[in-house]
C-alpha cells in the first residue's frame, strides 16, 4: 500500500470512531431521557462533546494536509470532499445530542408516559439512531443501496415531525399543567427531525463519493 | 533534542566569483526525509554536492562555512572519508556497465580494495537489494550485467549500491526525473522504508514529489534558503511569500 | 510543372546513389587485386622448409625465412612492451586533463609525431641508439617502431576514455573511491574494448614498416635472439630480396609478403572481433 492509501485508511478509521462516539451520545441522551438520569445527560454534555469536537478538528486538519500533500484526484478527491462534509454533519448531530441532553438536565421531573407514546417520541428516537447507524455502515461498506434507503427513513421522521404539532396541541388542551413538558417534547422532536436531515446529507455525500452522482437538491428516486 | 545528522552554519558556495549558495543555515534531523526544492538555478543541487564534497571537484569551485556531519566538520576530514559516510544517487541511473549486478552492489568495497569474506559479501548484496526493493526481481540473475534492467530498476540498483556502504546520510539528486511515473512512484515508496535506517536528502524540482515524500522541506530561491519547515506546514501555510508564490505556481 | 520537378529530382537522387555505389566498389578493387595477386604468388612458396630454415647463400636453392619471421615477432613484441604502457597512460592523462599546459604540448607532439615520415624516425633513432653504442640492434628497431605506435595508442585511448560519460566517474567518486582508483578501476575497464582495439591496430600498423628498420635493426642473415645485436625482419627481407636478381630470393620474398599480408589482415579482423566481444554497453 502506498503512503497515501495508508493515510486514507487511517482517515476512515477516524471517521468510524467519530461516528461511534456520536452514536453513543445519542444513546446516552435517549437513556437519560427514559431513566431521567441527569448524570448520564451531563456526561453527554461535558465529556463526549469535547471529544467529538476534537475529532472534528483533527479530521478537518488531516483532510487539509492530504489535499496539500497528495493532490488527490477522482475517487480519492471525492472521498476527501465527502469526508469534510460528513465530518461537519456528524459534529452537528453531536450538537443535537448535546442539546437534547441539556433539556434533560433542566427538566424538573421525568416525562409523562402518555406524551411520550402519543407523540411517538421514543419511536422517533429509535428511528433517528437507526438512520445514524445505517449511514455509518453505508460509509464503511460503501453501500449506496443502503445509503439510498436512508432517504425513505428520513421521510418517516419528517412525517412524525409534521404530525407532532397537532398531537402536542391536543395534549396541551387535555393536560394544561403539563405544558412545559409538552413544549420540551416538541423541541426534542424538532431536533430529532434534524438528525434525519443531517443523515440524509451524509447519505448524499456517500453516494457522491462512491458513484460520483450529485443527489443534492434533487428529487430522491 | 537529538543532534542533527547534518548541520550547515553560514555555508556559502561559489563557482569562481559566482555566489551560488548564500549563507545557508540548516539542521537536518536523523531518520527523516528532507526535500530540497526550488526553481532551476536556485543552488539546491550545488548545496547537495557540497555536502559530500563533490562540488569542489569542478574547476574553480569553492565554498566556505561550516558543514557538520554528526558534529564533525566535513571539510576538515579527508574527502574520501566524507564520501564513505555520505552516499549519493544521481539523476541519471549510473550503474557500472562492466560489472554484474552483484559486483555493482559491493563496488564500494571491491573497488576500494576493502576485503570481505564471500559470506559477508553475499549478505551485504542481499540486504542492500532487499532494502532497495530489487532483490526479488534480480535474485536469479544476480551475476549478469545489469544492462537488461529498466530505468527504474537501474536506479534502485544505484540506491542499493549506495546503501551497501551503510552511509549516515543518503543524498539523492533528482533521483526520479529521468524515470517514468510508475518507476517514480515505486522509488518514492522506497523512501518511506529507507528513512527508517538512513537520513535522506532529496533534491527535486517536482514540488508534488517533495510534498508526497518528505517530512521536512527546504525551499531554495536564488541561492538562499528561504524557508525550511515541516512539509505539512510548508504546503498548507508557508511563512514566506516567495514560498507561497512558488508552491502556488505564481512563478516557476 | 510540379510533376516535372519531382521526376528530375528523383532521377538525380538515383544517379548520385549509383555513382556512390560504384565509387565504393572502385575502392575495394585495389585491395582485392593486391590480396589475390599475393595469394597467388605466395601460396605456393610456403612450406615447412620455408618456415623453419634460414636463407641459403646466393645461388643455392631452398632456404627459408625463419630468421626474419622470428625477428619480426621479437622486434614487434619489444616495441609493444615499450609503447603500450606509455601510450595508454598518456592517453589516460590527456583524457583527464583537457586544459593543462602539459596536455597542450603533449597533444601537439602527438599530432606532429603522426606526420613524421617513418624513415626520419629511423634516422633519429640511429643517432640515439646505433651510433653511440656502435652497433645495429633490434632494440633500436623496436624503439623506432614504438615511437610510431605511440600516436595511434594515445589517440585511441584518449578518444575511448573521452566517450565514457562523466556520470560514471561521479558514481565512483561518490562511493568514496580515490581519484586514481576511479580512473583505473572504473573508467579504464569500461574502455577496455576501445583501448584494446587501439593496441591491435597500432601493432598492425608497424608490423610491416620497413624504413625505420633500415638503419636500426639492419637485418641479419642468421638466426639471432639477441636484441642488442642486428636482427632480420619480414619487411627488410622483402625489401632486399624483391629487388635482387635471384629467383630463389624472389620466391622467399613472395612467401614473406603473403605472411605479412595475412598477419595484418588477421590483426584487423581480430580488432573487429575484440571490439565486439569486450564492448561495454554504456
Amino acid at each position: 500500500m502506498t503512503q497515501f492509501e495508508v493515510e486514507i485508511e487511517e482517515l476512515k478509521k477516524e471517521m468510524i470512531n467519530m461516528w461511534v462516539l456520536v452514536e453513543s451520545q445519542m444513546e446516552k441522551a435517549r437513556q437519560a431521557m427514559i431513566d431521567f438520569d441527569k448524570d448520564l445527560a451531563r456526561e453527554v454534555v461535558l465529556k463526549e462533546k469535547k471529544r467529538v469536537n476534537a475529532y472534528e478538528l483533527k479530521i478537518d486538519r488531516d483532510c487539509e494536509n492530504m489535499f496539500a500533500l497528495y493532490q488527490p484526484v477522482a475517487v480519492d478527491l471525492r472521498f476527501l470532499l465527502a469526508v469534510l462534509k460528513i465530518n461537519n454533519n456528524l459534529e452537528r448531530i453531536g450538537d443535537i445530542a448535546d442539546g437534547i441532553a441539556r433539556y434533560i438536565i433542566e427538566l424538573p421531573e421525568p416525562f409523562n408516559k402518555d406524551i411520550l407514546e402519543q407523540t411517538q417520541l421514543l419511536r422517533m428516537f429509535d428511528d433517528a439512531m437507526t438512520v445514524l447507524s445505517e449511514t455509518k455502515i453505508a460509509f464503511e461498506t460503501e453501500d449506496t443501496t443502503l445509503a439510498r434507503s436512508i432517504f425513505k427513513k428520513d421521510e418517516m421522521l419528517d412525517e412524525i415531525n409534521l404530525k407532532a404539532n397537532t398531537v402536542v396541541a391536543e395534549y396541551i388542551k387535555v393536560n394544561p399543567d403539563n405544558i412545559m413538558q409538552a413544549l420540551v417534547v416538541l423541541s426534542i422532536i424538532r431536533k430529532l427531525e434534524r438528525v434525519g436531515d443531517q443523515s440524509t446529507n451524509i447519505a448524499e455525500e456517500i453516494i457522491f463519493y462512491v458513484e460520483a452522482k450529485v443527489l443534492k437538491h434533487h428529487k430522491k428516486a | 533534542m537529538e543532534r542533527p545528522v547534518i548541520k550547515s552554519v553560514n555555508f556559502n558556495a561559489f563557482f569562481g566569483t559566482n555566489h551560488v549558495v548564500k549563507n545557508v543555515n540548516i539542521e537536518i534531523p536523523k531518520h527523516n526525509a528532507i526535500a530540497v526544492m526550488g526553481p532551476s538555478g536556485c543552488g539546491k543541487t550545488t548545496y547537495l554536492r557540497c555536502i559530500n564534497r563533490l562540488h569542489e571537484l569542478t574547476a574553480g569551485a569553492t565554498s566556505n562555512g561550516e558543514m557538520l556531519l554528526n558534529g564533525e566538520e566535513v571539510y576538515g576530514m579527508h574527502p574520501i572519508f566524507a564520501r564513505l559516510k555520505i552516499g549519493m544517487v544521481f539523476q541519471r541511473p549510473n550503474p557500472f556497465p562492466n560489472l554484474s549486478i552483484y559486483d555493482n552492489v559491493i563496488a564500494g568495497y571491491k573497488l576500494n580494495g576493502l576485503k570481505l569474506s564471500k559470506a559477508e559479501k553475499d549478505n551485504i548484496v542481499e540486504q542492500s537489494l532487499t532494502k532497495a526493493a530489487l532483490w526479488n526481481e534480480v535474485k536469479d540473475s544476480i551475476h549478469k550485467k545489469g544492462t537488461f534492467l529498466s530505468g527504474g530498476q537501474q536506479q534502485r540498483l544505484c540506491i542499493a549500491r549506495a546503501i551497501a556502504m551503510e552511509p549516515e546520510v543518503l543524498l539523492l539528486d533528482e533521483p526520479t526525473s529521468a524515470l517514468d511515473p510508475i518507476s517514480t512512484s515505486s522509488i518514492e515508496e522506497l523512501f518511506h522504508d529507507l528513512k527508517k535506517n538512513y537520513t535522506l536528502i532529496v533534491v527535486t524540482h517536482n514540488m508534488q514529489q517533495a510534498a508526497r515524500v518528505s517530512d521536512k522541506t527546504a525551499f531554495f530561491y536564488m541561492g538562499e534558503l528561504v524557508e525550511y519547515d515541516d512539509t505539512k506546514t510548508m504546503f498548507t501555510n508557508p511563512k514566506d511569500t516567495r514560498t507561497q508564490n512558488y508552491i502556488t505556481g505564481r512563478f516557476s | 510543372m510540379r510533376n516535372v520537378n519531382i521526376k528530375y529530382r528523383v532521377a538525380k537522387s538515383k544517379s548520385i546513389q549509383i555513382i556512390i555505389v560504384m565509387l565504393a566498389f572502385i575502392v575495394i578493387l585495389p585491395l582485392l587485386a593486391i590480396i589475390l595477386y599475393i595469394f597467388k604468388e605466395g601460396a605456393t612458396k610456403i612450406n615447412w622448409t620455408f618456415l623453419t630454415k634460414i636463407p641459403k647463400p646466393v645461388g643455392e636453392a631452398g632456404g627459408g625465412i625463419v630468421n626474419a619471421l622470428l625477428g619480426s615477432a621479437i622486434i614487434v613484441f619489444v616495441a609493444s612492451i615499450i609503447a603500450i604502457p606509455i601510450g595508454i597512460f598518456t592517453g589516460i592523462y590527456l583524457s583527464e586533463n583537457k586544459t593543462s599546459k602539459l596536455a597542450y604540448w603533449s597533444r601537439l607532439s602527438v599530432d606532429i609525431l603522426q606526420g613524421v615520415p617513418s624513415i626520419v624516425i629511423g634516422i633519429v633513432v640511429y643517432f640515439w641508439l646505433v651510433k653511440p653504442f656502435g652497433t645495429f640492434s633490434s632494440l633500436s628497431g623496436s624503439v623506432a617502431l614504438a615511437i610510431m605506435m605511440l600516436p595511434i595508442l594515445i589517440r585511441s585511448t584518449e578518444e575511448t576514455l573521452k566517450m565514457i560519460p562523466f556520470s560514471l566517474k561521479e558514481a565512483g567518486l561518490a562511493l568514496g573511491l580515490p581519484y586514481h582508483k576511479v580512473i583505473l578501476r572504473v573508467i579504464v575497464p569500461c574502455g577496455v574494448s576501445g583501448i584494446l582495439s587501439g593496441v591491435i591496430l597500432s601493432i598492425a600498423r608497424i608490423a610491416g614498416e620497413t624504413a625505420p628498420l633500415l638503419f636500426t635493426a639492419f637485418g641479419n642473415p642468421y638466426l639471432s635472439y639477441n636484441i642488442l645485436k642486428p636482427m632480420h625482419s619480414l619487411p627488410l627481407l622483402i625489401f632486399n630480396y624483391a629487388t635482387s636478381p635471384y629467383d630463389d630470393w624472389h620466391n622467399l620474398a613472395w612467401g614473406a609478403a603473403l605472411i605479412l599480408l595475412t598477419t595484418v589482415l588477421l590483426l584487423n579482423i581480430i580488432t573487429k572481433l575484440t571490439t565486439k566481444r569486450w564492448n561495454v554497453q554504456l
